[in-house]
């Protein structure tokens, strides 16, 4: 169910808390990722209003704030689903079986990597180690750890999700997330070398100078277009090298 | 030699959450001391006799690192690091959780000592539980008259605030942390200067992990030479050591520095049933591998380094006879890709790079020269980053590189696809 949105609610309930924030710091700015972090348990995501609202408060331009808070994964700059399902990729938890686990939900959420289901209840990430190595394969829901992952565990997890009485307590979600909620691809902070080879299967860029084979692959994919505004410019500037203008 | 555990002792039997309980059992006894009887430099001598070597990774004296600190008269900070994301360390996410007061003890013996009246404690982002935690042994040792201005009767003082990651495994540097903590991207910062002269808002700041600073009260406790004489003289001290990967009962043991890596595999249930452990990576995830040769080797500083790798931050993981390499220098590669900061080309390019070289591999896709090209480009990007994050991708790809180079080279022969 997504709950109405009156920002200026928000607001009004993380201000004080803001402040309080504030005041323990020598200096104000140092409060920045606690009040995003209000933000973002009050919405469920951090909105572009709450960054404005985050830079007027600590007398900061918003696109200070936005940088700052693009660095950091646990900020979700576009709404997520009610469950964070944040599954652990790395050595541990891969010793102890995380690829079959993590095939295992894409298989039963029909999701990849940084993906949130059609209906907006679940988000599905592949993360690094989140330190719970002991008991591998791991994950966090919401935050929350869940251990020992098996295909039962997790059956038997999402259907008490599914039934609204699982564990953990869903995120408020205020708006309706999209197929993703990366607001840029993490490819886009390499160059655009490095980001041609993106996929073994389909070396493009090196050896693919005008990106012909790059934007074709885009173009297949319009699932890529909703993720990647870098991709819409390819997109144009494909269309503009089809139509024989010259750069 | 009989080694008496510390930071572990009690979790699981009593709720050490609990500031009664912690008091019980002798808590906060030595912060009293400290503020009433000692003075700042009485105790940064004695934690200097103790060699206490610092938790978190590098290793670093903590005695020295207190006495770099300038006499300029300004303000000064002490910070703990609770950032915690080393591949395979989960030790300060258990003390946060489990022991939060012997933490805030340590935090505040250091802060004492260093002469800070503010300290502050990062701790990760994906830390939820640990942050209420220690957010509510705070809030009880505030109340018990622990922190805060002028306390037990004396004029000194020291505040606690507690400050929340947000995702970023580089703010586990200490200069990438002082500016997240600053509100800012947590992006290394150049050294020299060090935190110890120009670090929170450029003033005089310590950096100290968790585990470090909680060892604190237990020096004071027992004294300098009691933590001195345990294990080697280099690197004395007790450890707690988080084992993973391939063994029967993975967990953290506190346990002697000088300690073999055999007896720690043995301390975690030993090989799973009918495996045999053929190599183990000492130190998370920036350090190289060692092999079953290297099992009877002293756990410590010196020794590890002697053997081309790092006891880092005690994270140990033990792979057997089932073990992929590839894919496993895959998930490492992989996540030093995601987590760098992107500031400094060849850790950022180079990484990415790998990883995709990996994936190329992986898919069957891999060419001869790609086996020689990973080892090339992880030699070619280490040591000419700002922060440690670059450099910390090659010892272990290499080392697994070296040693199972028929598994890489095995997945280029089997490729589907010619090219």
């Amino acid at each position: 169910m997504i709950a109405s949105r009156d920002f200026a609610e928000t607001l009004a309930k993380v201000k004080p808390e803001a402040e309080k924030l504030m005041a323990q710091y020598p200096q104000k700015r140092s409060a920045l990722l606690s009040i995003l972090h209000a933000f973002q348990s009050a919405e469920g995501w951090v909105s572009p209003e709450a960054m404005a609202a985050a830079g007027e408060m600590l007398e900061l331009p918003v696109s200070v704030v936005e940088s700052t808070a693009s660095f950091y994964t646990l900020f979700f700059r576009r709404p997520v689903g009610q469950y964070m399902l944040q599954v652990c990729r790395n050595l541990s938890c891969q010793l102890n079986g995380a690829e079959e686990i993590m095939a295992y939900f894409r298989e039963r959420l029909n999701v990849r990597h940084l993906e949130t289901t059609y209906e907006g209840r679940f988000s599905y990430e592949e993360v690094e180690c989140l330190a719970a190595c002991d008991r591998a394969p791991c994950m966090q829901v919401n935050l929350e750890f869940v251990y020992d992952l098996t295909r039962e565990k997790i059956d038997e997890m999402l259907r008490a999700m599914n039934a609204g009485n699982f564990e953990v307590a869903p995120l408020p979600q205020t708006a309706k997330p999209d197929v993703t909620w990366f607001v840029a691809h993490e490819g886009e902070k390499k160059s655009p070398g490095a980001q041609g080879v993106s996929s073994p299967n389909d070396p493009g860029g090196i050896g693919d100078p005008s990106g012909r084979q790059m934007i074709e692959r885009i173009v297949r994919d319009p699932r890529l277009i909703e993720a990647r505004p870098t991709a819409e410019r390819l997109v144009r500037d494909g269309a503009a090298l089809e139509a024989g203008a010259e750069h | 030699m009989r080694v008496t555990k510390v930071l572990t002792r009690g979790i699981g039997e009593v709720d050490l959450r609990d500031l009664k309980v912690y008091r019980r059992r002798g808590g906060y006894r030595q912060w009293k001391r400290v503020i009433t009887e000692l003075q700042p430099a009485e105790v940064v001598d004695l934690v200097s006799k103790s060699n206490l070597r610092g938790r978190g990774g590098a290793g670093f004296p903590t005695g020295r690192k207190w006495g770099f600190l300038p006499n300029n008269g300004r303000p000064r900070y002490m910070v703990c690091n609770s950032d915690e994301a080393e591949p395979g360390t989960f030790k300060d996410r258990m003390l946060i959780e489990e022991t939060p007061h012997q933490v805030i003890e340590g935090m505040l013996i250091g802060a004492y000592a260093i002469g800070a009246k503010q300290a502050f404690i990062y701790i990760r982002g994906e830390f939820k539980r640990g942050y209420e935690v220690f957010s509510k042994a705070l809030a009880d040792a505030r109340a018990a008259g622990l922190i805060g201005e002028k306390l037990l009767g004396t004029e000194h003082g020291v505040e606690i605030t507690i400050h929340r990651g947000a995702g970023a495994y580089i703010c586990g540097e200490e200069t990438a942390l002082l500016n997240s903590l600053e509100g800012k991207r947590g992006e290394p910062r150049l050294k020299p200067p060090f935190p110890a002269i120009k670090g929170l808002y450029d003033e005089p700041t310590v950096v100290n992990n968790v585990e470090t600073l909680a060892f604190l009260p237990y020096i004071l406790k027992n004294g300098p030479e009691w933590f001195a004489q345990i294990g080697p003289p280099k690197s004395p001290g007790l450890k707690v050591v988080s084992v993973s990967g391939h063994v029967k009962n993975a967990g953290n043991f506190e346990v002697a520095l000088g300690t073999t890596l055999r007896k720690l595999l043995a301390l975690a249930g030993g090989p799973r049933d009918g495996r045999k452990i053929i190599a183990v990576q000492p130190g998370g995830g920036s350090s190289a591998c060692l092999f079953e040769e290297h099992l009877d080797l002293s756990y410590d500083f010196e020794t590890m380094a002697a053997n081309g790798t790092m006891l880092g931050s005690g994270a140990v993981v033990f792979f057997d006879d089932t073990t992929d390499f590839v894919k496993a220098a895959h998930a490492l590669v992989r996540f030093f890709a995601h987590e760098s900061c992107g500031q400094c080309t060849p850790c950022r390019e180079g990484g990415h790079w790998l990883e995709l070289t990996l994936e190329r591999i992986l898919h069957g896709r891999g060419l001869d020269s790609d086996i020689d090209m990973l080892v090339a480009v992880a030699r070619q990007l280490t040591g000419i980053n700002l922060c440690p994050l670059g450099d910390s991708i090659e010892p272990f790809l290499a080392s697994v590189v070296k040693r199972f180079e028929s598994q890489f080279r095995g997945y280029v022969k089997n490729r589907a696809i010619a090219v």
